[in-house]
């Protein structure tokens, strides 16, 4: 990263790094330029002001260095010997990461006393959008990627078999029903007009009418037959992708995105592109053909009357034109509130015992129907748009056809056109303006499905920010886990973990203890690898976790969370979940060793009994029970258990502690519990503090050296005793 | 333990719950090279002050925290600034002058054009009180977003922050081209 971006004026010697910054120490706008220079291992900090020195400061004299991010702001800030802090400039966000990076070389200094004076060049970012550039290559937010809808085209790629099918007999009964006016032709000028009394050439026109009738409604079921196989299987695919890659998202991207957001790309926009595709993916092939063949024959027919058909045509185009990018707005907008309707659907019913509890459900109903009403209204505007000026392209259209009714007529009545060629010239005027129509109704169709392919294909371009390496194994886990100066932060450079380095044995059952929001959660999450660490390494059985594939970690770690999810179904489903296919009497077992076989026998229907949407029907320490039974069916190398007794009253606590000495025998684990009796039977104890590797060591040991975990264990005994002092009075 | 230990970890343990609603006319600040601001507040002096709005969407001068952090790193806060508009005309220049810089977010007053690259990031083209800008969102629906009928709120790729305060008021092609995006 580049760490000399702008000089001051005049420079001192030997400048290391030098930054520019719009904020002085007291808050005040300015033109800043921070600058470290120096020579011989005497190096200064200096603060230009408006292009003066205006502080000098010895580096030597600080003993720490950070940047604290503020809301629009962010300063840095120094720590002298004597305790006093010094901010000594701020700057906007822009600029957090090289001042981060900066506080880093800053702080290794004060480490080893050398100053690293190699920061590299910055990664090369893209000249358009300014974000930074994959390996160097082609932007992936600006490369041209082509029309979205082409893109969804390609796609048809493996049912071409059934499309092409599809458009061969489409094509076929278009080519029959342009044969038809000809053969009204025939009848009109041959039979009808002369009033000549032939039943037998009558009789042939009209049978031949009816062949051709009835091979076109076979064309047309073989057509609907595979142009729906075709457009049903593309959107299966797509929403099996979708579902597929938000399952493959990291727990960062998950994050971003709300269930009902997800869920409506899953079906929503998946099935308006399998609708767009059965609607109009082969009929844009088709129409532009039959326009094609249709104009030839009327321009061979009559050039003149032909010219009269056409007239119209540009004005309407220009007409349609315009209206594409107002429709795009308007369905972009449809979007975003069905969207919007969707997270609030999911999030009232998913919250509904919260809503229920607090009495709120009028509140919600007003809250739902609010969003309900801005989707109608959106949709409302959308569709007013259009069919305000529908009607008016298509009057313009058929204006053509009133002049080649009057020029036609008056020609048949100068004896230089019969009355079957003016039928059949009209009969494909009309049909000419099938495809014109059709072509008219596309920006309307085509906007709502592009915005929706957009939608799709955003989610398909993810890239996955937890990826395995190319030379990824997979692991038989044994359940040593080291962590090796980790350093993890939600946000890059807010490190919530800070140099975490301490070493996890085989079998050892191990406490993670400290205060809320110190980083308990966040260790598991990265043994898990549900992120990546920032800086550092993780290895278990001496192999970097970087190295071990996703899969292979995650099937050998179990987990029993505070919260239990059990997914709408049986007991037995639920349990079994860990090891689909697993024999019953397995299941026994696990639910025996997890004190959940007891209570499971007195339900109505034993195993087979439905837990309910998210269980709700058993009870708290029921679900912990199955949770745990699911843990033990799972046989993991590594258990991690994540407050798995906190939510639970001291007897269920005392039967679910029992199930888990079952479960973390002969396994590594690792508990995280705020009550810190809960941890009284483990081998070690990590404590956290402030985001570093406090002190670790027996509760014993750690209560005699009267540090971080002696006051907390303090705390809490106090906190106890006042609460049942206060229960007594009460 | 006695009595008196008993009721200052009472005292410790519940004083998060109240809220202290501090009295404007007590109030003194300085600005310390620390970058942020001392209190003197009924006689007693607190250092590294951070004030925070409590509601910078809806509010930029009521409801204000006062807190800092003890030598453990933990939060502490003195008392919440129920309307500054009962400071001093001195201390209410300092403490706004702290708000400003600490939430620095230049206003949008124009957008000439916004490219979605149908990747979820944005690319807005807009003037701002600082200046012209293309400002890159990533994430739209999550980082450029209505707070209200009015409010647009904008945090772009690099964490910084962009508002309207109600977009109604924008000239009429800029609202045009929010109206696919807000």
């Amino acid at each position: 990263m580049d760490l000399r971006l702008k000089l001051p004026e005049p420079a001192p010697e030997g400048v290391v790094y030098s930054l520019p910054f719009g904020f002085a120490p007291d808050g005040e706008k300015c033109d800043g330029v921070f600058t470290v220079a120096g020579k011989d291992g005497c190096y200064h900090i200096y603060i230009y002001i408006n292009g003066t020195a205006e502080e000098k400061y010895p580096l030597k004299d600080f003993r720490e260095f950070r940047c604290r991010q503020q809301i629009g702001t962010s300063m840095a800030q120094g720590e002298l010997k004597n305790g006093d802090v010094l901010c000594l400039c701020a700057f906007t966000q822009d600029l957090f990461l090289r001042y981060a990076q900066l506080m880093k070389l800053l702080e290794h200094y004060l480490r080893t006393g050398e100053l690293l004076t190699d920061t590299g060049d910055d990664e090369p970012v893209c000249h358009r959008c300014g974000l930074p550039l994959e390996n160097g290559q082609e932007c992936v937010f600006c490369k041209s990627k082509g029309s979205t809808m082409l893109r969804l085209l390609k796609r048809i790629g493996p049912y071409k078999k059934y499309f092409i099918t599809a458009v061969v007999c489409t094509v076929f009964s278009e080519l029959i029903w342009v044969l038809m006016p000809y053969l009204d032709r025939l009848m009109i000028d041959r039979y009808v007009t002369p009033k000549l009394k032939d039943y037998s050439g009558l009789a042939a026109i009209a049978l031949m009418a009816v062949t051709l009738l009835l091979m076109a409604g076979a064309s047309e079921y073989l057509n609907m037959k595979n142009s729906f196989r075709a457009a049903l299987n593309l959107g299966r695919d797509l929403r099996e992708e979708v579902f597929e890659k938000s399952q493959q998202m990291s727990m960062g991207m998950v994050s971003k995105r709300t269930a009902g957001e997800l869920i409506n790309r899953v079906s929503g926009d998946a099935a308006k592109l399998e609708e767009f595709i059965t609607a109009n993916g082969k009929d844009a092939i088709v129409k532009i053909l039959s326009l094609l063949i249709i104009g030839v024959l009327l321009f061979v027919m009559d050039w003149r009357l032909a010219l009269m058909t056409i007239l119209p045509v540009p004005v309407v185009f220009l007409i349609v034109g315009k209206l594409f990018d107002m429709m795009a707005i308007r369905y972009t907008k449809v979007w975003k509130t069905s969207t919007a309707h969707s997270e609030v659907l999911h999030d009232i019913l998913n919250g509904i015992r919260v809503v229920k509890s607090f009495g709120s459900e009028s509140r919600e109903i007003a809250h739902y129907e609010n969003c309900s009403m801005k989707w109608a209204r959106a949709c409302v505007r959308a569709e007013i748009m259009w069919y305000l000026t529908i009607p008016l392209s298509e009057f313009i259209l058929t204006l053509g056809n009133f002049f080649v009714l009057y020029f036609g007529g008056k020609m048949v009545l100068g004896h230089t056109m019969t009355l079957g060629q003016l039928i059949q010239f009209t009969t494909y005027v009309a049909m000419l303006y099938e495809p014109i129509n059709w072509m008219i109704h596309i920006p309307r169709t085509l906007a709502d499905a592009s915005v929706s392919a957009g939608k799709v294909f955003e989610i398909l371009d993810l890239r996955p920010d937890v990826v395995d390496s190319t030379d990824a194994v997979d692991l038989d886990i044994k359940g040593d886990i080291e962590f090796d100066g980790v350093y993890f932060g939600y946000k890059v450079y807010n490190p919530v973990l800070k140099d975490i380095s301490c070493h996890i044995k085989q079998g050892e059952m191990v406490g993670i203890v400290g205060h809320s929001g110190v980083g308990k959660s966040t260790m598991i999450n990265l043994i898990l690898r549900l992120y990546d660490c920032t800086q550092g390494e993780i290895r278990i059985d001496g192999v970097p976790i970087k190295n071990i594939s996703q899969k292979s970690l995650r099937s050998q770690i179990g987990v029993v969370l505070q919260e239990t999810f059990l997914f709408d179904g049986s007991v037995l489903d639920n349990i079994a979940y860990a090891k689909p296919g697993a024999p019953f009497e397995d299941v026994i077992k696990a639910a025996k060793a997890a004190y959940a076989h007891e209570f499971i026998t007195r339900l109505p229907d034993g195993y087979n009994t439905h837990v309910g949407n998210k269980g709700f029907q058993l009870s708290g320490g029921e679900r912990q029970r199955i949770a745990i039974a699911r843990a033990l069916l799972h046989d993991p190398k590594i258990m991690i258990l994540d407050e798995a007794t906190a939510s639970l009253d001291t007897r269920t606590e005392k039967q679910i502690q029992n199930a888990l000495a079952e479960l973390t025998e002969g396994r590594t684990t690792i508990a995280i519990a705020h009550r810190l009796s809960t941890l009284s039977g483990a081998d070690r104890l990590i404590v956290l503090d402030k985001g570093r590797l406090a002190e670790t060591g027996t509760h014993s040991e750690l209560m005699s050296r009267e540090g971080v975990y002696y006051r907390l264990v303090m705390a809490q005994r106090q906190t106890t005793k006042m609460r049942a002092v206060k229960t007594e009075q009460a | 333990m006695n009595e008196n230990q008993i009721n200052d970890i009472d005292q410790q343990l519940y004083k998060i719950d109240r809220l202290t609603l501090l009295d404007c006319k007590q109030i003194s600040f300085r600005k310390e090279k620390s970058g942020f601001l001392t209190l003197t507040y009924k006689g007693e002096t607190f250092h590294r002050i951070d004030p925070t709005r409590l509601i910078p969407f809806f509010s930029k001068t009521t409801y204000i925290s006062l807190s800092y952090e003890n030598g453990e790193r933990e939060f502490c806060e003195v008392g919440v600034i129920k309307d500054m508009k009962e400071l001093d005309e001195e201390q209410y220049g300092i403490l706004d002058s702290f708000l400003e810089y600490k939430y620095y977010m230049p206003e949008i007053t124009k957008v000439s054009g916004i490219r979605d690259n149908m990747q979820g990031s944005i690319f807005v083209r807009a003037d701002t009180t600082s200046g012209e800008k293309t400002i890159c969102v990533r994430d739209w629906y999550q980082n450029f977003r209505m707070l209200t009928d009015k409010y647009l709120y904008v945090n772009d790729a690099d964490g910084n922050k962009y508002f309207c305060s109600d977009i109604n008021k924008l000239d009429r092609k800029s609202r045009s081209v929010l109206e696919m995006f807000t």
